[in-house]
């Protein structure tokens, strides 16, 4: 059996002094794609923030191809309010090293650089994540995925609807090159006709071989896209159903709230 | 009133007008993209004419100085590359990070202008001008060292706005000054590029030491009139775009010769912060600015 490609193990974090999410232990193997989903407000977020390394993680191990990616151990409380711990204290994971090995994260509801044009966000996004190869072919396909970003090539991101932010923030992830995509609510207040063109974009991209995390609040839309779906709730992982049984989204909420929710 | 005369004074203005949106860009620079404001840029100022001066004394004449101003914005480039690490920094995920930042450029500020005062001893010095002639401009003497500040000013701030608008650095300090937790999560490092914001601030602020010092005698205090003047520059024209401080820029310098010349020197100062309060009430987000803070 080949080694998982993400594994979280126990993994704990928040905002000091504020838990957020503890105990979630996730495997995901090569080749998988998982869905995420759960209520407003429980965690999610933080907690693929904590794994695209922009917020330490309290306790746990990230390991993404087999390789830790954070700082293995519990992270020390701060014990006095006078010091300035941020001088002494290290980061536990870093933003730069999760990129670098291929975990990319498209935020939610990305602002991205409001001044800047499309054009001149997609040319310096290979160059962040360090050229890698196959990145004119990426190119070609973001083209494909999304002709009509091409139509805005010259417009600030300020300017453009939420949809095309959205297209625009998952053209920078793919062209980071990604061996792992992690989507947080890419459909997030999205016009329909805008929610079909991007569920059949991140459709093309899954065909494609790019693993997926995909983190939504519809259970349709995540049913045909994903290899498994774990219910998230109050900060951990309550239950993972398997891609042969999804439920509708009437049944999870019963599983979630019980009758009657 | 002659025309010559009200010739005269506005190229005086123009003049420290050109100087004073060198000072200004690089003030705006760092603002716009670590969100802080640098105290210690006059400093720079200072420091960056003192280093010149030091470098002219072992090379003389035109080429010298020339080599001397190149050496000196490599030098402030590196000073304010490495300040970043030890001012901002260690303090970048404390919430009070722009009270803190006053503090520590404060500090630094304070530091390099006792630094400079026990290296160089509290005796003005002036950096020999290489140029000398003048030109007549329908009757109003004007020196050609002046025309040539000017240019050399106008020059660099289109090479800082070809680099950060061309140039994959460039572009990268942009999108880490507009959104620093997607360029994070691009890949870039982001502290190293803010670092060299405060460096590229650095070097243009030792550009215009050398101008000044050239221009007027240089002493380890003369940083604080250059950050005042950026500072009235700055929120008189507003951050909204690259050139909003530089427009203001011009209308300070103006302002400044007219007032000077019609009013005296003393009110020169007056006028300006007169000008700034009035921005300040009318239109705080500035004169050329709607509220946004980019590159």
């Amino acid at each position: 059996m080949t080694a998982p490609l993400l594994e979280l193990r126990n993994l704990a974090g928040g905002y000091p002094p504020v838990p957020i999410f503890r105990g979630i232990d996730l495997t995901m193997a090569a080749g998988e794609s998982i869905g995420l989903f759960g209520p407003n407000g429980h965690g999610k977020t933080t907690l693929l923030k904590t794994i695209a390394g922009l917020i330490d993680p309290w306790d746990g191990d990230i390991l993404f191809d087999g390789k830790q990616l954070n700082t293995p151990g519990r992270m020390r409380a701060r014990t006095s309010r006078n010091l300035n711990y941020d001088l002494f204290r290290r980061r536990r994971i870093h933003t730069a090293e999760v990129v670098e090995a291929g975990l990319i994260y498209v935020m939610q509801g990305n602002l991205l650089f409001p001044e800047m044009t499309v054009e001149e966000v997609l040319a310096i996004a290979p160059q962040a994540a360090g050229k890698r190869p196959g990145t004119a072919e990426m190119r070609r396909m973001v083209d494909g995925l999304f002709p009509r970003l091409r139509e805005r090539w010259q417009s600030k991101i300020r300017y453009l609807s939420g949809g095309e932010r959205q297209m625009v923030s998952i053209a920078v992830g793919l062209l980071a090159m990604p061996r792992l995509l992690i989507l947080d609510e890419p459909t997030l207040g999205l016009a329909p006709k805008l929610r079909l063109e991007l569920a059949a974009a991140i459709a093309r991209i899954r065909e494609s071989g790019v693993p997926l995390i995909i983190v939504d609040q519809n259970i349709e839309f995540l049913t045909g896209l994903v290899d498994r779906l774990f219910l998230f709730d109050h900060g951990s992982i309550t239950r993972e159903i398997a891609a042969g049984s999804m439920p509708s989204h009437e049944e999870v909420m019963t599983m979630m709230f019980g009758e009657g929710h | 009133m002659a025309v010559e005369t009200l010739l005269f004074v506005l190229m005086s203005g123009v003049l420290l007008g050109g100087l004073y949106a060198l000072m200004a860009t690089g003030l705006a620079v760092v603002w716009t993209t670590l969100g802080v404001f640098n105290f210690a840029h006059g400093t720079f100022v200072a420091l960056g004419a003192y280093i010149a001066w030091q470098a002219t004394q072992a090379m003389t004449g035109g080429l010298g100085l020339i080599l001397a101003a190149f050496l000196s914005m490599i030098v402030m480039f590196g000073v304010g590359f490495a300040l970043h690490y030890v001012l901002i920094k260690p303090f970048e995920r404390n919430f009070n990070l722009v009270l803190l930042a006053v503090i520590t450029t404060l500090a630094a500020a304070s530091i390099i202008e006792n630094g400079i005062l026990l290296t160089w001893g509290p005796r003005d010095k002036q950096i020999t001008p290489p140029l000398t002639g003048k030109i007549e401009l329908m009757g109003a003497a004007i020196n050609i060292y002046d025309f040539v500040i000017l240019a050399i000013s106008l020059v660099a701030l289109l090479a800082l706005a070809l680099f950060l608008s061309k140039t994959a650095t460039g572009r990268a300090m942009r999108a880490a000054a507009q959104n620093r937790e997607a360029a994070e999560l691009m890949g870039f490092d982001v502290p190293r590029l803010y670092a060299m914001a405060i460096g590229i601030s650095a070097a243009t602020a030792a550009l215009a030491g050398v101008f000044v010092g050239s221009l007027r005698f240089i002493s380890p205090t003369f940083g604080s009139d250059p950050l005042m003047k950026s500072l009235v520059v700055v929120i008189l024209g507003g951050v909204a775009r690259f050139t909003s401080p530089i427009y203001a820029a011009f209308i300070v310098g103006i302002a400044e010769a007219f007032s000077g010349y019609f009013l005296g020197l003393y009110w020169a100062p007056a006028v300006l912060f007169a000008m700034m309060i009035a921005v300040l009430l009318i239109k705080p987000e500035g004169l050329f600015g709607h509220r946004s803070k980019t590159l």
